[in-house]
């Protein structure tokens, strides 16, 4: 099942967000051209960390890569042919800007195949 | 018949081997080998604790003890040490900031736009076709909002110049497209008030107008006179997806050159001089006719006669002969360019600047290699003599390779030095030494790619490339494809790796694998297979490749996975069976020196 109609990295979200935190995330993604889709977490597991929001996105993404971001502020960058437990790149919360932007470039650049 | 035991160490500019042999009678039984760094510069005492290391080491391999040792044999080392310098002969400086060509990845808008640059917060007081300037402080939404509520009051916003990555995200929320250049560092040096353009060319194109001498000529209505002295900014600019170049009135992009000095070599009773800045083919024309050579010396207070000095400096601390009597007998010099950062960019802009690599090498009259023998011996408590000259034992060693016969010719392919050796029908050897091997080949490597470590320049030397092509394949140099079943690590994504024993490490370089790989052969073919025509020549027969049957790879670069072919392609028009040394058959082409010293050792001399 795919979350979105156009090819684009799905950005699996949890609980409230900070707009700042996803607008740098998405931004990010955006600068190298590549689209985001922002889907609200459904699941039954609420309390899912960043990592597994990751790869769920990951899954459900036509490009087979995704960013999650937790209730907590955390955020991880993931591919769908990847182990669970191998996120490509992982946030804590309250990281700056500028690291929330490489998250975003991240994703792109996984789906373009430029190094990370 | 009593068994004797003879460990035969070679000692050389990088490595020193030891070979362990039981020996009765005539018979020889070769039992292990091992390789250590050497330690100090080859043939000084400091030479020993790299030698007793090789000789345990073979010793445990081949499962015998210090006590039974009777004799360790050293080879008498003619002491060549190689110093390197590299000096760039160009230069390119831009004056009053003219103009901007990082080549950011990701520019914004496609097209050329011309105009006046203005401050994005003095946009309400401009008039007429403007190029916004856009410092760190701005927001993407901020910028985009400023510059599309200026166009609503009329003014005619053409182009746009940003301090952050925010190119594309600019443009996404332009109401009209402009071509926007992104990540300019210094962007508070852009000259404001002055007339500029700002080009993008669309993904996988490079920029027409500003790559053309006559596309600037047109854009800032120059006259001829104009118009030449702005070609090398032109030229700077070729190959770009995006360029900005500010018309300021006395700016400039020049490209100079640096007077680096004169070289005088002597030799043949004749002194010539050769300025380095005429380039590698030149210095090694004027080489050639003053075979053999003497000395070498640089002018003074020039960076060749900087060079030149320190190489003598380090002889002379090594073996404590005074700087005026060492003499720099061979040189090697190669063009080569090194990407340095233009002088005056304000976006961090490179440029390849041409180069020229000097190796330098020295011989000096007294070896000290008595003095290792002695501290082996007590080290070890054994007896330890010199068993002969490095050249004849390392021919002596390259004979023992399956399909050889005399006359037969060696290459030791070392780190500081390439040698040959012959040995003719009549018994009689010869040897040379000239400058230049694996260290400069890691040198060039590593200046023409800008890598700032030496071990990533040795990695990409010793190690094929490939492209990490996704999580579970890379793509090897020569095209295979391999699969992974375990995910590789993401710092790997999508670089260009050496594939090294422990796994794919990540070249620091946005050049391609085919540049890489590129830069890597021609520094091979530069320094190995130049030096192989050099050395045989001179001790072929009438210095003529042709009176040579077999040529003996050896040494540590022979192990190379391609410098053995590059040499054998230069070497294929002269008729010359060459290939990678065997010694004994199984050794391949290390141990021939250590192996030799044992055999002349046993046979007595040839």
């Amino acid at each position: 099942m795919s979350a979105t109609e156009v090819p684009a990295v799905v950005v699996l979200v949890a609980g409230p967000v900070e707009v700042a935190v996803l607008r740098e995330v998405r931004a990010g993604a955006e600068e190298e051209g590549v689209p985001t889709s922002v889907v609200a977490h459904d699941g039954p597991d609420q309390h899912a960390d960043a990592t597994a929001l990751a790869h769920t996105g990951a899954l459900r993404s036509p490009l087979d890569t995704g960013i999650g971001l937790d209730a907590a502020g955390g955020v991880a960058v993931h591919h769908a042919t990847l182990p669970l437990d191998r996120p490509v790149r992982v946030l804590t919360p309250g990281a700056d800007p500028a690291h929330l932007r490489l998250a975003g470039r991240t994703a792109a650049r996984i789906v373009k195949v430029l190094p990370l | 018949m009593t068994e004797r035991l003879v460990v035969g160490v070679d000692i050389g500019n990088s490595t020193t081997e030891a070979c362990v042999a039981a020996v009765s009678g005539e018979s020889v039984d070769y039992l292990g080998t091992a390789l250590t760094h050497t330690t100090g510069v080859k043939g000084t005492p400091h030479n020993t604790d790299g030698a007793v290391a090789a000789v345990r080491r073979a010793l445990r391999r081949a499962g015998r003890s210090e006590a039974e040792v009777e004799t360790v044999l050293l080879n008498e080392a003619t002491p060549v040490i190689s110093g390197l310098a590299m000096e760039t002969i160009s230069e390119t400086v831009i004056t009053e900031s003219t103009m901007i060509g990082h080549n950011p990845t990701t520019p914004g808008g496609v097209g050329l736009g011309v105009g006046t640059t203005v401050a994005i917060d003095a946009l309400a007081g401009a008039s007429g076709p403007t190029i916004a300037v856009v410092g760190p402080a701005w927001d993407f939404d901020d910028v985009a909002a400023e510059i599309d509520a200026a166009a609503d009051r009329g003014l005619e916003v053409v182009a746009a110049v940003l301090a952050h990555d925010d190119a594309v995200l600019v443009v996404n929320r332009l109401r009209r497209s402009i071509p926007v250049v992104d990540e300019v560092g210094a962007v508070e040096k852009v000259p404001l008030g002055m007339r500029a353009a700002v080009e993008v060319a669309p993904p996988g194109r490079t920029i027409r107008t500003l790559s053309d001498s006559y596309g600037l000529a047109s854009v800032f209505e120059l006259d001829p006179d104009q118009t030449r002295q702005v070609s090398p900014v032109a030229r700077a600019l070729t190959g770009n997806r995006s360029a900005v170049v500010v018309r300021t009135p006395s700016g400039d992009v020049t490209d100079r050159r640096i007077p680096v000095g004169t070289l005088t070599l002597s030799g043949a009773g004749k002194s010539l001089q050769v300025d380095v800045d005429a380039g590698a083919e030149a210095i090694m024309e004027v080489l050639g006719r003053v075979q053999p050579l003497d000395d070498a010396t640089g002018e003074p207070g020039t960076h060749v006669g900087g060079m030149l000095a320190q190489v003598r400096d380090t002889m002379t601390d090594v073996t404590g002969q005074p700087a005026a009597e060492i003499r720099i007998r061979d040189v090697l010099a190669v063009d080569t360019f090194v990407p340095k950062e233009v002088r005056g960019g304000l976006a961090g802009e490179v440029a390849p600047e041409n180069a020229v690599a000097l190796a330098a090498m020295v011989r000096t009259s007294r070896s000290r290699m008595q003095v290792v023998a002695d501290e082996v011996a007590a080290a070890l408590g054994c007896r330890a003599a010199i068993g002969g000259v490095e050249g004849e034992m390392a021919v002596r060693g390259a004979l023992t390779t399956p399909g050889t016969a005399v006359p037969i010719a060696v290459l030791d392919l070392g780190g500081g030095s390439t040698d040959a050796a012959l040995l003719d029908r009549d018994g009689v050897s010869s040897a040379v030494h000239v400058a230049g091997a694996g260290e400069l080949v890691t040198k060039l490597i590593g200046s023409e790619l800008a890598l700032d470590d030496r071990d990533q320049a040795e990695a990409v030397k010793r190690h094929p490339l490939a492209k990490v092509e996704g999580f579970f394949h890379i793509r090897h140099e020569d095209g295979t494809v391999q699969f992974f079943t375990e995910p590789l690590p993401s710092h790997v994504f999508a670089r260009v790796v050496t594939m090294t024993p422990e796994g794919p490490v990540p070249v620091a370089t946005r050049h391609s694998v085919d540049h890489v790989r590129r830069v890597r052969r021609e520094a091979k073919r530069k320094v190995f297979a130049v030096n192989a025509v050099r050395a045989l020549r001179q001790v072929a027969p009438g210095g003529s490749l042709r009176m040579l049957d077999f040529v003996v790879l050896l040494g540590g670069s022979a192990l190379d996975f391609e410098i053995p072919d590059l040499i054998a392609d230069a070497l294929a028009g002269f008729g010359v069976v060459c290939g990678i040394g065997n010694v004994h058959g199984s050794e391949g082409p290390r141990n021939a020196v250590a192996s030799g010293l044992v055999d002349a050792y046993v046979t007595g001399p040839r």
